[in-house]
């Protein structure tokens, strides 16, 4: 009761002086709207990295068929014909922390026909083992079985907008198409995955089974990639180096060579948008914090000519009973609430800010929770720090010291 | 009779680091029992601030003791010094001191702020009704004469019931006229069975006291009971009569 008399009759004096509450505003504002920027536009991009690497597995990771740079296409046009079907045998079954492979082979602008309608979709050869380890599965009928592959079975999986092209709403199961010159039967349809990390729809496809792509479609005895998942997350470090020890060494590559393959884990995938969010954000939390330190010098400044001005009504105070500690307690909240108006008027602005950063950058902003109570904890920080030693400064008067001259 | 304050040897001393001491009261031995109207008189300079901010518990006596209700205050702290003030004893100053750009009926709730009582408005009202500006409650001090803004200040100073109140030269600023009523407004309270204590410089305002004491350089030059005091509200009459004679 008495604590909330003294809180309002704190409030009551800022608003008398308007024109001293704005100035030690403005630090703030500035602060906190650059703060409310940096949270907005790292959250959107942390949010984006996040989904791709969700789309990609977290506890995933990806050999590719074919050495160089760490993400993107291999160096040389010539596809790489060193990475075995036996190759991701031996690695499942050499590395305990593994727990399923996905051996697959792939090819784009495959030609697709159902009676006389045609398409191009991507072509992939895969083995049961593809479904678990995407957690991709068959919307309706069956994905491709290990029996498919050993019969070499001509039957196939078609992606949603495969289906779309080639037969509308109609149910495809059990028709057959012509990929390549080859008939299959469709057994299954996927679940629709959207755009993948790159860029590419991720459901214009179609799965054979592997070993049937292998001889009738492409007629190689290699296959592009391996995708992996782990047991336990916490090993990917580990499983990485065996995977290229094994590969080396069943490659037989010399101590020179480079390897003939590329390891892909999420966290590589991570860092690489990391750095190109990293640079912006520097400069930002420079801004931030450049004016809010010096907001937060102004204020305190600012506060202590208040303190010398208002000098009697302290003594005041005083002398009808105040103690010394309601004065600090009143000059620290004066200050507190000054601030954290100029933080919530910092967040609106820095959603605002946001706002039209998304719409005149690629940069992705997220407007979030986190946004509002950073700016607000931190708005009111500064007043706490910077309104210490005045708040001291008022509350060491004496009665008789602030009534008189 | 109850006293309510009772200073024993209290003494003042002023020194600017390695300068001569400066006495502002020395000895000074003095007790205020309730229901008296004290005015304390004497030069510039001669110590009457000193006295009745000590006497308050506004400041601390360098020498001596303080006896306030009973309570020796000069043994406290700082903390139960404003609760003494706050609970027992109203100040009204020479320059009003009331906050700028808030209502009467504000400044008149502050001493409540820091206490404990409840409806604080109404207890407001009250005071500024005893004062004669019940209809002045969301006047600002700007909007008021000096004397209605020193009428607050009184307000101010009754508002939490206090065993005593001090004024330091409350006329002080005033034209004739408004000392006049802010004198009879005191003598009022007097018989109401207040303790008031005027500081003053003017031997006129003196003579509306039950007892009056002069002090010289620190030291209490006499003390006597007031045999003949005068009305103020006869004053203000008179004054206003030949006023408009004229
Ligand atoms: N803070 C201080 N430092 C030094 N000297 C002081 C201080 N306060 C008061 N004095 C001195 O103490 C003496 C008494 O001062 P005080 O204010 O009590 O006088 P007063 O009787 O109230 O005078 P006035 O009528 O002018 O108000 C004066 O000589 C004054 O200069
Ligand atoms: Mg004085």
């Amino acid at each position: 009761m008495k604590t909330a008399r003294i809180i309002k009759s704190s409030f009551m004096g800022l608003g008398k002086n308007k024109l001293r509450s704005f100035l030690m505003m403005i630090g703030i504002v500035i602060g906190i709207t650059a703060v409310t920027i940096v949270v907005s536009a790292g959250l959107g991009a942390q949010k984006k990295v996040m989904t791709r690497v969700k789309k990609f597995g977290l506890e995933s990771l990806m050999v590719f068929a074919g050495g160089g740079r760490e993400t993107g296409r291999p160096s040389s046009g010539q596809p790489v014909t060193t990475l075995k079907l036996s190759d991701a045998e031996t690695i499942k079954s050499t590395i305990p922390a593994i727990a399923e492979v996905a051996p697959f082979n792939r090819q784009g602008g495959g030609m697709i026909k159902y009676k006389e309608k045609s398409s191009t979709a991507m072509i992939f050869g895969v083995t049961p083992t593809w479904a678990p380890v995407w957690s991709w599965y068959t919307e309706d009928g069956d994905f491709i079985s290990d029996e498919d592959n050993s019969r070499m079975a001509r039957v196939c999986v078609i992606a949603p907008t495969l289906q779309k092209e080639l037969f509308g709403d109609a149910n495809p199961i059990g028709e057959q198409i012509r990929i390549g010159n080859v008939l299959f039967q469709i057994k299954g349809i996927m679940e629709a995955r959207g755009i993948s990390p790159g860029g590419g729809d991720m459901d214009n496809r179609v799965y054979v089974p592997l070993s049937t792509y292998m001889r009738r479609i492409a007629n190689v005895d290699y296959i592009a990639g391996i995708k992996i998942r782990l047991d336990d997350v916490e090993k990917m470090n580990e499983v990485v180096v065996d995977i290229q020890s094994i590969l080396r060494e069943r490659h037989v590559l010399a101590h020179d060579e480079p390897d003939d393959f590329r390891v892909i884990t999420p966290k590589a995938v991570t860092e690489f948008a990391k750095k190109v969010t990293g640079t912006f954000n520097i400069f930002l939390v420079l801004v931030a914090g450049i004016s809010l330190i010096s907001g937060g010098f102004v204020i305190t400044n600012i506060m202590l000519i208040a303190v010398t001005e208002r000098r009697h009504e302290i003594g005041l105070r005083l002398a009808v009973g105040a103690r010394s500690r309601d004065i600090r307690f009143q000059f620290l909240l004066e200050t507190i609430a000054i601030t954290f108006s100029g933080g919530v008027i910092g967040v609106l602005l820095g959603f605002f800010g946001a706002f039209i950063l998304r719409l005149a950058t690629a940069i992705p902003v997220l407007i979030s929770w986190e946004g509002i109570v950073l700016g607000i904890v931190f708005s009111s920080l500064v007043g706490l720090i910077s309104g210490i030693q005045p708040a001291k400064r008022a509350s060491d008067l004496q009665p008789v010291d602030a009534l008189r001259g | 009779m109850h006293i309510i304050v009772q200073t024993k040897n209290v003494s003042k001393v002023y020194q600017k680091n390695g300068g001569v001491p400066i006495y502002a009261l020395r000895n000074i031995s003095l007790s205020i029992t309730e229901g008296e109207f004290i005015a304390i008189m004497g030069a510039s300079g001669s110590g009457k601030s000193t006295l009745m901010n000590i006497a308050g518990c506004l400041d601390r006596p360098s020498e001596g003791e303080v006896i306030i209700d009973g309570q020796a205050a000069h043994t406290l702290d700082n903390e139960a010094l404003a609760r003494i003030r706050n609970q027992k004893i109203g100040f009204v100053f020479q320059s009003f001191n009331l906050l700028p750009n808030t209502t009467a009926l504000e400044n008149v709730e502050l001493p409540l702020i820091y206490s404990d009582r409840n409806n604080i408005s109404g207890l407001a009202k009250e005071a500024l009704n005893k004062v004669g500006l019940a209809d002045r409650l969301s006047h600002t001090p700007a909007e008021l004469s000096g004397g209605q803004q020193q009428r607050v200040a009184i307000a101010r100073a009754l508002v939490n019931d206090p065993e005593i109140i001090f004024a330091d030269e409350p006329t002080g600023n005033l034209d004739l006229r408004s000392s006049y009523e802010i004198m009879a407004l005191f003598q009022e309270l007097h018989e109401q069975g207040r303790t008031i204590v005027v500081v003053t410089h003017e031997p006129d305002i003196a003579e509306y006291a039950t007892r009056v004491i002069k002090i010289s350089d620190g030291n209490i030059q006499n003390d006597t009971s007031n045999n003949h005091i005068r009305k103020a509200q006869e004053d203000l009459k008179k004054l206003i009569e030949t006023a408009e004679v004229k």
